[in-house]
Protein backbone atom coordinates (compact mmCIF):
# COMPACT_ATOMS: atom_id res chain seq x y z
CA UNK A 1 0.00 0.00 0.00
CA UNK A 2 1.53 3.31 -0.97
CA UNK A 3 1.05 6.52 0.91
CA UNK A 4 -1.58 7.89 -1.43
CA UNK A 5 -3.72 4.80 -1.34
CA UNK A 6 -7.27 5.45 -0.18
CA UNK A 7 -8.70 3.77 2.88
CA UNK A 8 -12.33 2.83 3.53
CA UNK A 9 -14.46 4.80 5.94
CA UNK A 10 -17.71 3.19 6.98
CA UNK A 11 -20.57 5.52 8.03
CA UNK A 12 -23.46 3.91 9.89
CA UNK A 13 -26.76 5.69 10.53
CA UNK A 14 -30.40 4.70 10.14
CA UNK A 15 -31.26 8.18 8.86
CA UNK A 16 -30.26 8.73 5.21
CA UNK A 17 -30.13 12.49 5.69
CA UNK A 18 -27.44 12.16 8.34
CA UNK A 19 -25.43 9.80 6.18
CA UNK A 20 -25.61 12.37 3.44
CA UNK A 21 -24.35 15.11 5.72
CA UNK A 22 -21.37 12.97 6.89
CA UNK A 23 -20.61 12.30 3.27
CA UNK A 24 -20.55 16.00 2.44
CA UNK A 25 -18.28 16.74 5.39
CA UNK A 26 -15.84 13.90 4.72
CA UNK A 27 -15.80 14.11 0.95
CA UNK A 28 -12.77 16.37 0.78
CA UNK A 29 -10.64 13.83 2.68
CA UNK A 30 -10.59 11.97 -0.61
CA UNK A 31 -11.02 8.53 0.95
CA UNK A 32 -13.57 5.85 0.04
CA UNK A 33 -16.82 6.52 1.86
CA UNK A 34 -19.13 3.57 2.42
CA UNK A 35 -22.67 3.95 3.74
CA UNK A 36 -24.62 1.52 5.92
CA UNK A 37 -28.20 2.11 7.00
CA UNK A 38 -28.30 -0.37 9.85
CA UNK A 39 -26.04 -2.25 12.23
CA UNK A 40 -26.60 -5.47 10.28
CA UNK A 41 -25.61 -3.87 7.00
CA UNK A 42 -22.55 -2.39 8.69
CA UNK A 43 -21.43 -5.82 9.92
CA UNK A 44 -21.91 -7.25 6.48
CA UNK A 45 -19.80 -4.48 4.91
CA UNK A 46 -17.11 -4.86 7.55
CA UNK A 47 -16.71 -8.52 6.69
CA UNK A 48 -16.35 -7.78 3.00
CA UNK A 49 -14.06 -4.74 3.17
CA UNK A 50 -11.03 -3.59 5.03
CA UNK A 51 -12.33 -0.65 7.02
CA UNK A 52 -10.05 1.98 8.57
CA UNK A 53 -12.63 4.04 10.45
CA UNK A 54 -16.23 3.35 11.49
CA UNK A 55 -18.35 6.38 12.15
CA UNK A 56 -21.59 5.35 13.83
CA UNK A 57 -24.72 6.66 15.38
CA UNK A 58 -25.35 5.45 18.91
CA UNK A 59 -29.13 5.18 18.70
CA UNK A 60 -30.33 2.99 15.91
CA UNK A 61 -33.28 0.60 15.85
CA UNK A 62 -32.58 -3.13 16.14
CA UNK A 63 -28.84 -3.14 16.72
CA UNK A 64 -27.66 0.03 18.42
CA UNK A 65 -24.18 1.53 18.20
CA UNK A 66 -22.95 0.11 21.50
CA UNK A 67 -24.03 -3.42 20.58
CA UNK A 68 -22.54 -3.09 17.13
CA UNK A 69 -19.22 -1.87 18.56
CA UNK A 70 -19.12 -4.82 20.90
CA UNK A 71 -19.66 -7.25 18.04
CA UNK A 72 -17.00 -5.57 15.94
CA UNK A 73 -14.45 -5.72 18.72
CA UNK A 74 -15.01 -9.43 19.27
CA UNK A 75 -13.73 -10.17 15.81
CA UNK A 76 -9.92 -10.37 15.82
CA UNK A 77 -9.67 -8.79 12.39
CA UNK A 78 -11.34 -5.60 13.60
CA UNK A 79 -9.44 -5.24 16.84
CA UNK A 80 -7.66 -2.18 15.48
CA UNK A 81 -10.50 -0.61 13.51
CA UNK A 82 -11.13 2.91 14.82
CA UNK A 83 -14.74 3.41 15.97
CA UNK A 84 -16.10 6.95 16.38
CA UNK A 85 -19.52 7.40 17.94
CA UNK A 86 -21.84 10.24 17.06
CA UNK A 87 -24.79 10.95 19.27
CA UNK A 88 -27.39 13.61 19.91
CA UNK A 89 -28.57 11.89 23.06
CA UNK A 90 -26.60 9.76 25.57
CA UNK A 91 -24.29 12.62 26.37
CA UNK A 92 -23.47 11.88 30.00
CA UNK A 93 -20.01 10.83 31.15
CA UNK A 94 -21.43 7.39 31.89
CA UNK A 95 -22.61 7.03 28.29
CA UNK A 96 -19.27 8.15 26.96
CA UNK A 97 -17.44 5.78 29.28
CA UNK A 98 -19.64 2.96 28.04
CA UNK A 99 -18.63 3.82 24.49
CA UNK A 100 -14.92 3.85 25.26
CA UNK A 101 -15.24 0.55 27.12
CA UNK A 102 -16.71 -0.93 23.96
CA UNK A 103 -13.66 0.14 22.06
CA UNK A 104 -14.54 3.59 20.74
CA UNK A 105 -11.66 5.92 19.99
CA UNK A 106 -13.82 9.04 20.12
CA UNK A 107 -17.28 10.25 21.05
CA UNK A 108 -18.70 13.19 19.16
CA UNK A 109 -21.86 14.95 20.16
CA UNK A 110 -24.35 16.64 17.89
CA UNK A 111 -24.33 19.32 16.55
CA UNK A 112 -21.28 18.29 14.63
CA UNK A 113 -18.56 20.79 13.85
CA UNK A 114 -17.60 19.72 10.31
CA UNK A 115 -13.93 20.73 10.56
CA UNK A 116 -13.58 18.81 13.81
CA UNK A 117 -15.16 15.62 12.48
CA UNK A 118 -13.05 15.83 9.35
CA UNK A 119 -9.87 16.33 11.35
CA UNK A 120 -10.63 13.42 13.67
CA UNK A 121 -11.49 10.98 10.89
CA UNK A 122 -8.44 12.09 8.95
CA UNK A 123 -6.13 11.29 11.88
CA UNK A 124 -7.44 7.75 12.17
CA UNK A 125 -7.42 7.18 8.42
CA UNK A 126 -3.75 8.17 8.33
CA UNK A 127 -2.98 6.01 11.32
CA UNK A 128 -4.56 3.05 9.60
CA UNK A 129 -2.60 3.71 6.42
CA UNK A 130 0.65 3.95 8.34
CA UNK A 131 -0.07 0.81 10.33
CA UNK A 132 -0.69 -1.08 7.09
CA UNK A 133 2.54 0.26 5.61
CA UNK A 134 4.39 -0.81 8.70
CA UNK A 135 2.93 -4.28 8.51
CA UNK A 136 3.98 -4.61 4.90
CA UNK A 137 7.51 -3.40 5.68
CA UNK A 138 7.68 -5.70 8.64
CA UNK A 139 6.72 -8.68 6.55
CA UNK A 140 9.30 -7.75 3.94
CA UNK A 141 11.96 -7.40 6.59
CA UNK A 142 11.07 -10.78 8.07
CA UNK A 143 11.26 -12.53 4.77
CA UNK A 144 14.49 -10.75 3.92
CA UNK A 145 16.11 -11.80 7.17
CA UNK A 146 14.90 -15.38 6.73
CA UNK A 147 16.40 -15.39 3.25
CA UNK A 148 19.67 -13.96 4.56
CA UNK A 149 19.94 -16.67 7.20
CA UNK A 150 19.20 -19.40 4.67
CA UNK A 151 21.73 -17.92 2.24
CA UNK A 152 24.36 -17.71 4.95
CA UNK A 153 23.80 -21.36 5.85
CA UNK A 154 24.04 -22.36 2.21
CA UNK A 155 27.14 -20.28 1.62
CA UNK A 156 28.89 -21.75 4.66
CA UNK A 157 27.94 -25.23 3.56
CA UNK A 158 29.40 -24.55 0.12
CA UNK A 159 32.67 -23.10 1.43
CA UNK A 160 33.09 -26.01 3.86
CA UNK A 161 32.46 -28.44 1.05
CA UNK A 162 34.90 -26.68 -1.28
CA UNK A 163 37.51 -26.65 1.45
CA UNK A 164 37.03 -30.38 1.95
CA UNK A 165 37.03 -31.22 -1.74
CA UNK A 166 40.01 -29.12 -2.80
CA UNK A 167 42.53 -28.15 -0.11
CA UNK A 168 41.52 -31.00 2.19
CA UNK A 169 42.14 -33.68 -0.41
CA UNK A 170 45.46 -32.16 -1.43
CA UNK A 171 46.61 -32.16 2.16
CA UNK A 172 45.45 -35.77 2.52
CA UNK A 173 47.58 -36.82 -0.42
CA UNK A 174 50.52 -34.83 0.95
CA UNK A 175 50.12 -36.75 4.17
CA UNK A 176 50.08 -40.09 2.37
CA UNK A 177 53.12 -39.23 0.28
CA UNK A 178 54.98 -38.19 3.40
CA UNK A 179 54.03 -41.52 4.96
CA UNK A 180 55.45 -43.36 1.98
CA UNK A 181 58.68 -41.38 2.10
CA UNK A 182 58.93 -41.95 5.85
CA UNK A 183 58.98 -45.69 5.26
CA UNK A 184 62.31 -45.23 3.56
CA UNK A 185 63.58 -42.40 5.69
CA UNK A 186 66.75 -44.31 6.52
CA UNK A 187 67.89 -43.80 2.93
CA UNK A 188 67.90 -40.05 3.41
CA UNK A 189 70.69 -38.00 4.94
CA UNK A 190 69.93 -37.11 8.58
CA UNK A 191 69.00 -33.47 7.80
CA UNK A 192 66.74 -34.57 4.92
CA UNK A 193 65.11 -37.15 7.17
CA UNK A 194 64.55 -34.53 9.84
CA UNK A 195 63.02 -32.16 7.28
CA UNK A 196 60.68 -34.94 6.16
CA UNK A 197 59.59 -35.59 9.73
CA UNK A 198 58.97 -31.89 10.26
CA UNK A 199 56.99 -31.69 7.04
CA UNK A 200 54.89 -34.62 8.14
CA UNK A 201 54.12 -32.84 11.39
CA UNK A 202 53.33 -29.60 9.55
CA UNK A 203 50.97 -31.33 7.19
CA UNK A 204 49.21 -32.89 10.17
CA UNK A 205 48.76 -29.46 11.75
CA UNK A 206 47.64 -27.92 8.49
CA UNK A 207 45.08 -30.62 8.05
CA UNK A 208 43.78 -30.07 11.57
CA UNK A 209 43.42 -26.33 10.98
CA UNK A 210 41.49 -26.87 7.78
CA UNK A 211 39.31 -29.40 9.50
CA UNK A 212 38.45 -27.03 12.34
CA UNK A 213 37.61 -24.18 9.97
CA UNK A 214 35.50 -26.44 7.81
CA UNK A 215 33.67 -27.92 10.81
CA UNK A 216 32.87 -24.51 12.23
CA UNK A 217 31.58 -23.35 8.88
CA UNK A 218 29.37 -26.35 8.47
CA UNK A 219 29.25 -29.54 10.53
CA UNK A 220 29.96 -32.43 8.13
CA UNK A 221 28.14 -35.03 10.22
CA UNK A 222 24.94 -32.97 10.21
CA UNK A 223 23.97 -33.77 6.63
CA UNK A 224 25.45 -37.23 6.55
CA UNK A 225 24.52 -38.75 9.89
CA UNK A 226 22.33 -36.31 11.77
CA UNK A 227 21.94 -33.68 14.44
CA UNK A 228 22.92 -35.61 17.55
CA UNK A 229 26.35 -36.81 16.44
CA UNK A 230 26.99 -33.38 14.92
CA UNK A 231 26.22 -31.67 18.24
CA UNK A 232 28.31 -34.15 20.22
CA UNK A 233 31.23 -33.66 17.87
CA UNK A 234 30.90 -29.89 18.03
CA UNK A 235 30.67 -29.96 21.83
CA UNK A 236 33.83 -32.09 22.04
CA UNK A 237 35.74 -29.72 19.78
CA UNK A 238 34.42 -26.70 21.67
CA UNK A 239 35.48 -28.21 25.01
CA UNK A 240 38.94 -28.87 23.64
CA UNK A 241 39.37 -25.35 22.26
CA UNK A 242 37.79 -23.42 25.13
CA UNK A 243 38.59 -25.52 28.18
CA UNK A 244 34.90 -25.38 29.12
CA UNK A 245 33.46 -28.74 30.08
CA UNK A 246 30.32 -29.48 28.10
CA UNK A 247 27.78 -32.10 29.18
CA UNK A 248 25.59 -33.29 26.34
CA UNK A 249 22.29 -34.96 27.05
CA UNK A 250 20.36 -35.72 23.90
CA UNK A 251 17.25 -37.80 23.81
CA UNK A 252 18.21 -40.83 21.70
CA UNK A 253 14.73 -41.35 20.27
CA UNK A 254 15.04 -38.19 18.19
CA UNK A 255 15.30 -39.30 14.58
CA UNK A 256 16.28 -37.26 11.58
CA UNK A 257 14.54 -33.90 11.49
CA UNK A 258 13.86 -31.65 8.53
CA UNK A 259 17.21 -30.21 7.30
CA UNK A 260 16.12 -26.66 8.11
CA UNK A 261 15.30 -27.67 11.69
CA UNK A 262 18.58 -29.55 12.11
CA UNK A 263 20.77 -26.71 10.89
CA UNK A 264 18.80 -24.19 12.99
CA UNK A 265 19.17 -26.20 16.18
CA UNK A 266 22.84 -26.72 15.47
CA UNK A 267 23.42 -23.00 14.89
CA UNK A 268 21.55 -22.08 18.07
CA UNK A 269 23.70 -24.50 20.08
CA UNK A 270 26.79 -23.06 18.42
CA UNK A 271 25.72 -19.49 19.21
CA UNK A 272 24.87 -20.33 22.82
CA UNK A 273 28.21 -22.01 23.46
CA UNK A 274 30.02 -19.06 21.86
CA UNK A 275 28.18 -16.78 24.29
CA UNK A 276 29.09 -19.03 27.22
CA UNK A 277 32.72 -18.73 26.20
CA UNK A 278 32.68 -14.99 25.52
CA UNK A 279 30.48 -13.64 28.28
CA UNK A 280 29.67 -16.06 31.08
CA UNK A 281 33.04 -16.93 32.59
CA UNK A 282 31.53 -20.36 33.28
CA UNK A 283 33.78 -23.41 33.38
CA UNK A 284 30.93 -25.75 32.51
CA UNK A 285 27.98 -25.86 30.17
CA UNK A 286 25.22 -28.32 29.39
CA UNK A 287 23.23 -29.02 26.25
CA UNK A 288 19.95 -30.90 26.46
CA UNK A 289 17.44 -31.77 23.77
CA UNK A 290 14.30 -33.71 24.44
CA UNK A 291 10.79 -34.06 23.00
CA UNK A 292 8.77 -31.95 25.43
CA UNK A 293 5.46 -33.17 24.11
CA UNK A 294 4.11 -34.94 21.09
CA UNK A 295 4.94 -32.28 18.58
CA UNK A 296 7.51 -30.10 20.29
CA UNK A 297 11.22 -30.30 20.94
CA UNK A 298 12.95 -28.44 23.72
CA UNK A 299 16.55 -27.38 23.45
CA UNK A 300 18.26 -26.05 26.53
CA UNK A 301 21.76 -24.68 26.92
CA UNK A 302 22.81 -23.77 30.48
CA UNK A 303 25.94 -22.46 32.06
CA UNK A 304 26.99 -21.74 35.63
CA UNK A 305 28.54 -18.37 34.87
CA UNK A 306 27.97 -14.88 36.17
CA UNK A 307 24.74 -14.34 34.23
CA UNK A 308 23.80 -11.56 31.89
CA UNK A 309 24.59 -8.17 33.43
CA UNK A 310 21.89 -5.57 34.14
CA UNK A 311 23.11 -3.22 31.44
CA UNK A 312 23.27 -5.91 28.80
CA UNK A 313 19.88 -7.23 29.80
CA UNK A 314 18.33 -3.76 29.52
CA UNK A 315 19.66 -3.32 26.02
CA UNK A 316 18.49 -6.82 25.17
CA UNK A 317 14.93 -6.26 26.34
CA UNK A 318 14.65 -2.90 24.61
CA UNK A 319 15.85 -4.66 21.49
CA UNK A 320 18.34 -1.89 20.76
CA UNK A 321 21.51 -3.87 21.07
CA UNK A 322 20.83 -7.54 20.76
CA UNK A 323 23.84 -8.25 18.67
CA UNK A 324 23.42 -10.48 15.67
CA UNK A 325 23.63 -13.58 17.85
CA UNK A 326 20.47 -13.29 19.86
CA UNK A 327 18.31 -11.77 17.15
CA UNK A 328 19.68 -14.35 14.75
CA UNK A 329 18.51 -17.10 17.10
CA UNK A 330 15.10 -15.46 17.43
CA UNK A 331 14.74 -15.13 13.67
CA UNK A 332 15.63 -18.76 13.12
CA UNK A 333 13.06 -19.83 15.68
CA UNK A 334 10.39 -17.51 14.31
CA UNK A 335 10.88 -19.11 10.89
CA UNK A 336 10.29 -22.54 12.44
CA UNK A 337 7.36 -21.37 14.57
CA UNK A 338 9.35 -21.78 17.78
CA UNK A 339 10.09 -19.59 20.79
CA UNK A 340 13.16 -18.51 22.73
CA UNK A 341 13.42 -17.77 26.42
CA UNK A 342 16.44 -16.61 28.38
CA UNK A 343 16.71 -16.90 32.15
CA UNK A 344 19.71 -15.43 33.82
CA UNK A 345 20.90 -14.63 37.31
CA UNK A 346 24.13 -14.60 39.28
CA UNK A 347 24.29 -18.39 39.15
CA UNK A 348 24.16 -18.78 35.42
CA UNK A 349 22.15 -18.47 32.26
CA UNK A 350 19.70 -20.88 30.69
CA UNK A 351 18.57 -20.48 27.12
CA UNK A 352 15.47 -22.50 26.25
CA UNK A 353 14.17 -22.91 22.72
CA UNK A 354 10.95 -24.72 21.96
CA UNK A 355 10.60 -25.90 18.38
CA UNK A 356 7.79 -27.69 16.57
CA UNK A 357 9.11 -31.14 15.68
CA UNK A 358 9.28 -31.39 11.89
CA UNK A 359 10.77 -34.69 10.87
CA UNK A 360 12.70 -35.17 7.66
CA UNK A 361 10.44 -35.89 4.74
CA UNK A 362 12.77 -38.65 3.66
CA UNK A 363 14.20 -40.48 6.63
CA UNK A 364 17.60 -42.09 6.42
CA UNK A 365 21.13 -41.15 5.66
CA UNK A 366 21.61 -39.36 2.41
CA UNK B 1 47.33 -65.47 -2.36
CA UNK B 2 47.44 -61.75 -2.77
CA UNK B 3 45.17 -59.27 -1.05
CA UNK B 4 42.88 -57.40 -3.41
CA UNK B 5 41.75 -53.87 -2.55
CA UNK B 6 38.83 -51.82 -3.70
CA UNK B 7 39.59 -48.10 -3.42
CA UNK B 8 36.67 -45.65 -3.31
CA UNK B 9 37.28 -41.91 -3.27
CA UNK B 10 35.88 -39.09 -5.37
CA UNK B 11 39.32 -37.50 -5.63
CA UNK B 12 41.68 -38.93 -8.24
CA UNK B 13 44.77 -37.65 -6.39
CA UNK B 14 43.74 -39.45 -3.22
CA UNK B 15 43.15 -42.69 -5.12
CA UNK B 16 46.54 -42.32 -6.79
CA UNK B 17 48.32 -41.86 -3.46
CA UNK B 18 46.42 -44.78 -1.98
CA UNK B 19 47.51 -46.94 -4.90
CA UNK B 20 51.12 -45.99 -4.33
CA UNK B 21 50.89 -46.70 -0.60
CA UNK B 22 49.19 -50.08 -1.06
CA UNK B 23 51.30 -51.25 -3.96
CA UNK B 24 54.42 -50.67 -1.90
CA UNK B 25 53.54 -54.09 -0.47
CA UNK B 26 54.16 -56.75 -3.17
CA UNK B 27 51.44 -58.96 -1.69
CA UNK B 28 48.80 -56.29 -2.21
CA UNK B 29 47.07 -55.35 -5.42
CA UNK B 30 44.30 -53.02 -6.56
CA UNK B 31 41.23 -54.97 -7.62
CA UNK B 32 39.19 -51.95 -8.54
CA UNK B 33 38.50 -48.27 -8.04
CA UNK B 34 35.36 -46.18 -7.82
CA UNK B 35 34.73 -42.47 -7.44
CA UNK B 36 31.32 -42.61 -5.77
CA UNK B 37 29.16 -44.93 -3.68
CA UNK B 38 26.93 -46.18 -6.44
CA UNK B 39 29.88 -47.10 -8.60
CA UNK B 40 31.60 -48.67 -5.59
CA UNK B 41 28.75 -51.15 -5.08
CA UNK B 42 28.88 -52.11 -8.76
CA UNK B 43 32.66 -52.46 -8.90
CA UNK B 44 32.59 -54.38 -5.64
CA UNK B 45 30.44 -57.08 -7.19
CA UNK B 46 32.63 -57.50 -10.26
CA UNK B 47 36.11 -57.03 -8.76
CA UNK B 48 35.87 -59.40 -5.74
CA UNK B 49 38.17 -57.52 -3.37
CA UNK B 50 39.29 -58.74 0.08
CA UNK B 51 39.22 -55.30 1.61
CA UNK B 52 37.51 -52.00 0.84
CA UNK B 53 38.93 -48.56 1.54
CA UNK B 54 36.08 -46.09 1.49
CA UNK B 55 35.93 -42.30 1.55
CA UNK B 56 33.22 -40.84 3.81
CA UNK B 57 32.09 -37.61 2.19
CA UNK B 58 31.34 -38.16 -1.49
CA UNK B 59 28.76 -36.73 -3.85
CA UNK B 60 25.56 -38.76 -3.67
CA UNK B 61 25.76 -41.73 -1.34
CA UNK B 62 28.22 -41.25 1.53
CA UNK B 63 30.72 -43.81 2.80
CA UNK B 64 28.53 -45.10 5.63
CA UNK B 65 25.63 -45.77 3.30
CA UNK B 66 27.93 -47.36 0.73
CA UNK B 67 29.38 -49.61 3.44
CA UNK B 68 25.87 -50.65 4.42
CA UNK B 69 25.12 -51.71 0.84
CA UNK B 70 28.38 -53.61 0.49
CA UNK B 71 27.84 -55.39 3.81
CA UNK B 72 24.40 -56.47 2.65
CA UNK B 73 26.17 -58.30 -0.17
CA UNK B 74 29.15 -59.54 1.86
CA UNK B 75 28.50 -59.21 5.60
CA UNK B 76 32.05 -60.11 6.66
CA UNK B 77 33.85 -57.78 4.26
CA UNK B 78 36.48 -55.72 6.07
CA UNK B 79 35.89 -52.04 5.30
CA UNK B 80 38.11 -49.14 6.32
CA UNK B 81 36.57 -45.67 6.30
CA UNK B 82 39.18 -43.17 5.13
CA UNK B 83 38.15 -39.62 5.92
CA UNK B 84 39.07 -36.04 6.73
CA UNK B 85 36.27 -36.06 9.27
CA UNK B 86 37.58 -38.83 11.52
CA UNK B 87 36.15 -38.34 15.00
CA UNK B 88 34.85 -40.37 17.89
CA UNK B 89 31.28 -39.67 16.83
CA UNK B 90 31.83 -40.75 13.26
CA UNK B 91 33.73 -43.82 14.44
CA UNK B 92 30.86 -44.87 16.74
CA UNK B 93 28.45 -44.56 13.88
CA UNK B 94 30.74 -46.32 11.41
CA UNK B 95 31.36 -49.27 13.74
CA UNK B 96 27.64 -49.59 14.36
CA UNK B 97 26.98 -50.32 10.68
CA UNK B 98 29.84 -52.85 10.54
CA UNK B 99 32.78 -50.79 9.29
CA UNK B 100 35.92 -52.21 10.92
CA UNK B 101 38.06 -49.13 11.28
CA UNK B 102 38.21 -45.38 10.65
CA UNK B 103 41.49 -43.90 9.41
CA UNK B 104 42.05 -40.17 9.31
CA UNK B 105 43.28 -38.59 6.12
CA UNK B 106 45.10 -36.17 8.39
CA UNK B 107 47.27 -38.90 9.79
CA UNK B 108 47.58 -41.76 7.34
CA UNK B 109 50.62 -43.32 8.91
CA UNK B 110 48.72 -45.97 10.94
CA UNK B 111 46.78 -47.16 7.90
CA UNK B 112 49.11 -49.94 6.78
CA UNK B 113 49.25 -51.36 10.30
CA UNK B 114 45.45 -51.25 10.58
CA UNK B 115 45.03 -53.05 7.28
CA UNK B 116 47.52 -55.73 8.28
CA UNK B 117 45.71 -56.24 11.57
CA UNK B 118 42.37 -56.48 9.76
CA UNK B 119 43.69 -59.06 7.33
CA UNK B 120 44.94 -61.05 10.27
CA UNK B 121 47.46 -63.88 10.27
CA UNK B 122 45.24 -66.39 8.49
CA UNK B 123 44.40 -66.06 4.83
CA UNK B 124 41.52 -63.92 3.74
CA UNK B 125 38.27 -65.36 5.08
CA UNK B 126 36.37 -62.56 3.45
CA UNK B 127 37.25 -63.54 -0.09
CA UNK B 128 36.29 -67.12 0.63
CA UNK B 129 32.92 -66.14 2.00
CA UNK B 130 32.14 -64.01 -1.00
CA UNK B 131 32.94 -66.89 -3.31
CA UNK B 132 30.69 -69.19 -1.26
CA UNK B 133 27.67 -66.95 -1.61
Amino acid sequence: MNEQQKVNILMVDDQPAKLLSYEVILKELNENLIKAHSGREALDLLLKNEIAVVLMDVSMPELDGFELAEMIRQHPRFQKTAIIFISAVHLTDVDQLKAYQRGAVDYISVPIVPELLRAKVSVFADLHRKTRQMEVLNRELRSLSARLIAMQDEERRRIARDLHDSVGQLVATLSMNNGLALMQVEKLTPPAGEALRQNTELVKQLSKEIRTISHLLHPPLLDEIGLLPAIKLFADGFAERSGIQVAVELSPELGRLAPKVEISIFRIVQECLTNVYRHSGSKTAAIKIWPSDEKMLTLQVCDQGKGIGVERRASMSSGTNNGVGLSGMRERLRELGGTLEIQSNGNGTTVTAVIPETTAATVGVS
Amino acid sequence: MRTRFLIVDDNELVRQSLRTVLQANPEWEIAGEASNGQEAVEVFQTSRPNLVILDFQMPGMNGIETARRILEIAPAMPIVLFTQHASLELEKHALSVGIRSVVSKTDTFPMVGIIEALLGPSELPAAKEQKDK
